[in-house]
């Protein structure tokens, strides 16, 4: 055990001295990912992954960040916010990254977050996180200020498909929601926004994931005989939801949450049964900032950027390489305290995509000032790090995703305003 | 204190964090036979229990009493006693698979209440904002952690100790008896349910340990910590190391949990950027890999149990 043990620490030890060695020709800075390939949420983590390289393969592209070519080094968190930590850590101590990226799962980007990156003040932004409980941290101080993240929390989202609910004069709503941080308060919100405009909702039905069926679940759902359901659902489950609810007589009348707007979810339930559903997604405005990021995705990958996560992880990596050029060095203190100065604000603003980051990076070196507008449009971070932004409201039509509305950021917040 | 050593650090404070489940593992299996797969169940126990009684008064939630960090654990220990007590009550009658199969249920209905009593756990937001326990008195994380790491090193070390001189005590000696031939211990006028509970009760009290020390460490606790995965870790570790032999199990934890924390480091400078996410998938074949090539060339684990012969059979 021992030799095991030995070799562990000594093959650790060269592989270390490796890549010192070439840190010192061609300059290099990393920039570590948690992110879960495998586990529960490996169906949409991988693809996770490529966006945010992609971000950094356009940095490098544009000519590097602070003088020096980004070394993206993704880790898989398995699912596990121990293994998530430990890798964490590595990144943080062995690979000396200014910036981690990720994790996906709230119960991991958390443990980290305050076991790991803040204590080590190293910036973290996560793509997909969306948990409550960062914003409570960080009213207490817990994060340092060192955690942002660029996925609106619940609390627009559920304002919105509330108020739209209502709009379209749904009087019962039945909630089936995934049993998670991200499932259980967003349907908590959602049900306390949708009472306050005059609707009822008749029941609350968690569900646990990767479940062959979940009759049960739909069945207590349609007890009281809902006009509509919110579904909070990861695409593969919701899938499976959704087909049993409407196989079982609910209504067509759905209200979709962020993470179902997949192609997935839609081939698996079938468009036709769809036409009636509206979902809510962060909103990629028409335009350079939005094609930018959905031409080079096709290019390198194939196929529409559809998928969870993806817009959201790639403006994760942007905003964080253009706060390091703005703070010229590599130190997760000076990225914190300058990712305001490259969002918000009245400066230049400048895209996703190659063109954009050398425009960016001509910009900074000349001393004036730049506001990135990503691949999800405008980004605004508050003082506890968190996003509120414009929202797209998604349907199916024609047997494809397609947008239906577009709410811009005063809309969103005349109908906060609303429900306060 | 940065680089490969603060990493170290870091890497030892939860490795000997599981040293103390293993260890407790070791003592239900490897000395007395018991089939715990709800290993993970005590450990959310007791990491709960010290979380609501040191975490800070929230309007939300039941908990949030602030008592120092060692009330706490012990408080969790206390609380694990009960729940083995319980449950060592219940199922301890069952023999090896059967119990297996019930202590594995009882330990996903631990994880599903932790998910699910928002008003005590937090549900799936966790607990958040958790002391860590003299962390003031310390210029920089590194000093902490290497302070940390001496107090985990400090309990693991008197586990490892106190359960040494147990098993080579009658008491240990009776252990064996039950695990080896129950009728025969009867027989002698031993009580093997009895010493079955009492067995069951002090493993799970030493994970509930480790589950207190695990919340101090990290200042953070949520159900997404407590999945069945984490029990088959346990159960790894101890079977790579040598179950009945308590440096086997030191060993075996840190072994196994550095093959599974540094295979990822391994793949993620080995692979080109390109591949790497696939990495994952990799680093999960590799672990399972290593932990069946070390089980073809030693079967009985890392360091096995040593032969307890009678002193009074002399030579052979």
């Amino acid at each position: 055990m021992k030799t095991l043990l030995t070799s562990c620490f000594i093959g650790a030890g060269v592989l270390l001295a490796a890549s010192s060695g070439a840190s010192a020709q061609d300059c290099k800075i990393s920039v570590g990912s948690v992110l879960s390939i495998t586990g529960s949420m490996a169906a949409i983590g991988s693809a996770i992954g490529d966006a945010g390289k992609l971000a950094v393969d356009h940095f490098n592209a544009a000519g590097g960040v602070a003088g020096c070519q980004v070394n993206y080094i993704l880790r898989d968190d398995q699912g596990s916010p121990n293994v998530g930590v430990d890798a964490a850590k590595t990144l943080v101590e062995i690979e000396k990254v200014p910036i981690l990226l990720g994790a996906i799962q709230s119960g991991v980007s958390l443990p980290i977050l305050t076991s790991v990156t803040v204590p080590a003040k190293v910036t973290q932004i996560s793509c997909c996180s969306s948990a409550p409980s960062f914003t409570a941290l960080a009213e207490e101080g817990g994060t340092g200020g060192y955690w942002f993240r660029t996925l609106p929390t619940d609390r627009p989202q559920a304002g919105v498909l509330a108020t739209i609910a209502a709009e379209r004069g749904y009087k019962k709503v039945a909630i089936i929601h995934v049993n998670s941080d991200y499932g259980v308060s967003l349907a908590a919100r959602f049900r306390d926004d949708v009472q306050k405009l005059g609707a009822e909702v008749t029941d609350m039905v968690a569900y646990n994931q990767e479940q062959a069926s979940y009759r049960a679940e739909v069945n207590a759902a349609l007890q009281g005989e809902p006009d509509a359901l919110f579904l909070v659902a990861f695409p593969a489950d919701g899938a499976t939801v959704a087909r049993e609810w409407i196989s079982f007589g609910g209504s067509r009348n759905l209200i979709l949450s962020n993470a179902l707007r997949a192609d997935e979810f839609v081939e698996s339930v079938g468009a036709q049964y769809l036409t009636e559903a509206y979902g809510i997604d962060n909103a990629q405005v028409e335009g350079e900032s939005v094609e930018a990021f959905n031409a080079s995705w096709k290019e390198t990958k194939g196929s529409d950027p559809n998928g969870p996560g993806l817009h959201t992880m790639y403006d994760a990596a942007a905003v964080a390489l253009l706060a390091m050029e703005q703070a010229g060095k590599p130190d997760g203190t000076a990225i914190r305290d300058n990712v305001r100065k490259v969002t918000g604000g009245e400066g230049e603003p400048v895209y996703p995509g190659v063109e954009g980051f050398k425009k960016a990076k001509a910009l900074i070196a000349e001393g004036k000032p730049i506001r990135y507008v990503g691949a999800t449009g405008p980004i605004t971070f508050d003082a506890n790090g968190d996003v509120t932004g414009p929202y797209l409201i998604y349907g199916v039509k024609d047997g494809e995703l397609a947008t239906l509305d577009r709410w811009d950021k005063a809309r969103v917040g005349a109908a906060l305003e609303k429900l306060q | 204190m940065t680089g490969f050593a603060a990493y170290l650090v870091f890497f030892l404070i939860v490795a000997l964090t599981y040293s103390i489940v293993v260890m407790g593992l070791n003592l239900q299996w490897g000395y007395t036979g018991l089939f715990n797969a709800g290993v993970v169940g005590f450990f959310a126990i007791g990491a709960y229990g010290t979380a609501i009684l040191i975490g800070p008064d929230r309007a939300h939630l039941i908990g949030g009493f602030g008592l120092p960090f060692p009330v706490g654990v012990l408080g969790g220990m206390a609380l694990c006693a009960v729940a083995a007590l319980i449950v060592g009550m219940a199922t301890l009658r069952l023999r090896e698979e059967y119990l297996a199969i019930a202590t594995f249920g009882i330990a996903i209905s631990i994880q599903l209440v932790a998910l699910n009593f928002e008003s005590l756990t937090g549900g799936a937001q966790g607990l958040v904002g958790l002391p860590r326990p003299l962390f003031g008195l310390f210029d920089s994380p590194a000093s902490y952690n290497l302070f940390y790491l001496g107090v985990v090193a400090a309990v693991a070390g008197l586990v490892f100790l106190a359960l040494e001189t147990a098993v080579r005590s009658p008491w240990g000696r009776v252990l064996k008896a039950v695990r080896e031939d129950e009728t025969a211990a009867r027989s002698l006028g031993k009580n093997p349910a009895a010493i079955r509970l009492e067995v069951f009760v002090l493993g799970c009290v030493l994970m509930g340990l480790a589950g207190g020390l695990y919340v101090g460490f990290i200042g953070y606790v949520s159900p997404l910590d407590f999945l069945p995965i984490l029990t088959f870790q346990i159960w790894a570790m101890l079977i790579v190391g040598g179950s009945g032999n308590n440096l086997g199990a030191v060993t075996g934890a840190i072994g196994v949990w550095a093959l599974w924390a540094m295979s990822g480091l391994a793949i993620s400078r080995l692979l080109p950027v390109a591949y790497q996410s696939q990495g994952g998938a990799i680093q999960v074949i590799l672990i399972g890999l290593l932990i069946v090539v070390t089980l073809i060339f030693r079967p009985r684990g890392l360091i096995g149990e040593s032969d307890s012969v009678s002193k009074h059979t002399g030579a052979r």
